[in-house]
């Protein structure tokens, strides 16, 4: 139970998905002009996310190794149609509002890299919480990043208005460039916030390396296709 | 720290004994550009009168107390004493209308100095013109501030550009080339003051603070592709001579395109970047939704630095 928990946290701040992994930009940057947005957007990803994860790593035993990246999309698929579905019935003008970005639902990286990485190879209860934990830091940064720019960029937060009309609103904030820089300084600013961690704690800080790496595997992949090149190298005959 | 490292002076050891210092420091070269600013400004005094004294003032203190403050929190020794900040400041005023408001003049030089230089990590290290980056944000953001005419409504003058861009080339006909140079007709404060910005330019190149290949390719590009398409339909386009005396771009010219550290540094690479930044200028005016284009065609052509930067002399003895 305590490692399925710790799947679940991990998502919240320590590989958090836009911030921390920086997966699942095109929707980070093109939706949240405002928090309700940001908001919506995070959770159709938490209900696709979590949904896709458990059917993903209930069928990873059987699904050959060969056509599993369409295996997962067919999965994730289907899942984003029931959500756009939903959407038209029951919230038509978060819909509206949300665009082609709920189709695209399909291709965000964050759906394909969990499968890939985490629900692909570990039983559905551990993969519902990598879901669920992911899809809710998602839901968070995108509220915070659609937040901070309607709260400069129109002066209102979630459609209320806050400094009154005497308010010039910073309107770049709510146009395409204010999105990247407002996510570049968010990501510098986590980075800030991590050495400064780091160096109240006392710990000699590696700048290359404060990204948890636990959900990649990409450096044991890397190792295998190693041994199996020192395998050919050591038998030329069979090759 | 890696700062330091930089400039400290074992990086810097040329392998050809004899070295001598020429006594240039950016200090110096910021002095001459401020200096070379200082007439531009003076005319915009006498011309905007106390409004233009309060912009150019408040830019200035803004960026300086700006930098001066992002250092103390980087932790870096502060380097408001080689004027860096100042020119910053002083040109980004150039670009504003005279009465713009002031929290608007503090904010926007207090951007250029954190998003168009700190955060890239101060001077030197910008890939884009510091001082165009606040003018793009002001104009994103506020646009009812930053339009000349709008804010300038006590003149019974209208600025060149947006004659053009909204009524015509039959609008500008009465606009004589010498009202231009001499900045008789509304624009934004020091950037309108064509003559005295080129008398500055000038300057600058004959003290040898400025070489010639960027400010001169830049003109070029502005005058031959204007020509071309004056020549494809002279009711349509302005004459070339008209965009090279409106809006900003002289001031492009001498002061945002050279600017360091986000322009090449070897010959031809610069004969082609001013080239082409003059050429966007000319496209961005005809095609943009915006009357001047100027800093869009600096930012832009400021991005495909890295790449032409690649053009590089072949080492002598080198294959």
């Amino acid at each position: 139970m305590a490692t399925v928990m710790q799947e679940f946290t991990k998502g919240l701040w320590k590989e958090l998905p836009p911030f921390r992994l920086v997966l699942g930009l095109c929707p980070t940057l093109a939706v949240t002009t405002n928090a309700e947005n940001g908001l919506g957007m995070g959770l159709a990803v938490i209900f696709v996310l979590a949904l896709s994860n458990v059917l993903i790593s209930l069928v990873r035993n059987i699904i050959p190794k060969k056509v599993r990246i369409v295996c997962f999309i067919a999965i994730a698929a289907s899942l984003v149609v029931a959500v756009e579905m939903l959407m038209q019935a029951y919230a038509y003008g978060l819909y509206q509002q949300l665009g082609i970005f709920v189709p695209l639902i399909v291709v965000n990286c964050i759906i394909l890299g969990r499968a890939e990485a985490f629900a692909g190879k570990n039983p559905p209860l551990a993969s519902l919480a990598d879901g669920l934990g992911m899809g809710l830091g998602f839901t968070f940064s995108l509220t915070f990043l659609g937040g901070i720019r309607e709260i400069l960029g129109v002066g209102e937060i979630f459609g209320v208005g806050l400094f009154g009309p005497s308010f010039h609103p910073f309107t770049f904030m709510v146009q395409a460039p204010g999105a990247f820089v407002c996510l570049g300084l968010i990501l510098a600013g986590m980075n800030y916030l991590s050495v400064w961690q780091a160096k109240r704690a006392g710990v000699q800080l590696d700048p290359h390396f404060d990204a948890g790496c636990s959900g990649c595997g990409a450096c044991k992949m890397m190792d295998q296709i190693a041994a199996q090149k020192k395998l050919e190298r050591m038998n030329p005959a069979q090759g | 720290m890696a700062s330091q490292e930089i400039t400290s002076k074992n990086l810097f050891s040329v392998s050809a004994a004899p070295v001598w210092h020429c006594g240039r420091t950016v200090r110096s070269t910021m002095l001459h550009s401020l200096l070379a600013l200082l007439p531009a400004a003076i005319m915009a005094v006498y011309r905007y009168g106390y409004d233009a004294i309060a912009v150019i003032a408040w830019a200035g203190l803004a960026a300086v107390v700006t930098e001066f403050l992002m250092e103390k929190w980087m932790e870096r020794e502060s380097t408001a004493d080689d004027f860096t900040a100042l020119f910053d400041g002083v040109v980004f005023a150039f670009l504003l209308p005279s009465t713009a408001p002031i929290w608007l003049v503090v904010i926007g030089s207090s951007l250029t100095i954190v998003l168009g230089r700190m955060v890239f990590g101060g001077f030197g290290g910008s890939p884009i013109c510091a001082p165009a980056v606040g003018w793009a944000i002001m104009t994103v953001s506020w646009p009812e501030f930053m339009d000349l005419n709008a804010m300038l409504l006590n003149w019974d003058l209208v600025e060149p550009l947006s004659d053009l861009k909204y009524f015509g080339v039959e609008a500008i006909t009465d606009i004589s080339y010498t009202s231009l140079l001499f900045g008789q007709n509304l624009g934004a404060l020091g950037a309108s003051q064509v003559l005295l910005i080129a008398v500055g330019g000038i300057y600058l190149l004959a003290t040898r603070q400025l070489r010639w290949f960027i400010p001169i390719s830049f003109l070029a590009g502005v005058y031959l592709t204007g020509l071309i398409y004056n020549i494809i339909d002279p009711t349509l386009y302005a004459s070339p001579l008209f965009h090279l005396l409106s809006g900003g771009t002289m001031l492009a010219a001498f002061f945002l395109m050279p600017y360091p550290s986000s322009s090449p540094t070897w010959k031809l690479p610069m004969l082609l970047f001013g080239f082409l930044g003059g050429a966007l200028l000319i496209i961005i005016r005809t095609y943009g939704i915006y009357p001047d284009g100027t800093c869009f065609a600096v930012l832009l052509i400021n991005l495909c630095t890295p790449l032409i930067d690649l053009i590089q002399p072949k080492p002598f003895g080198g294959r």
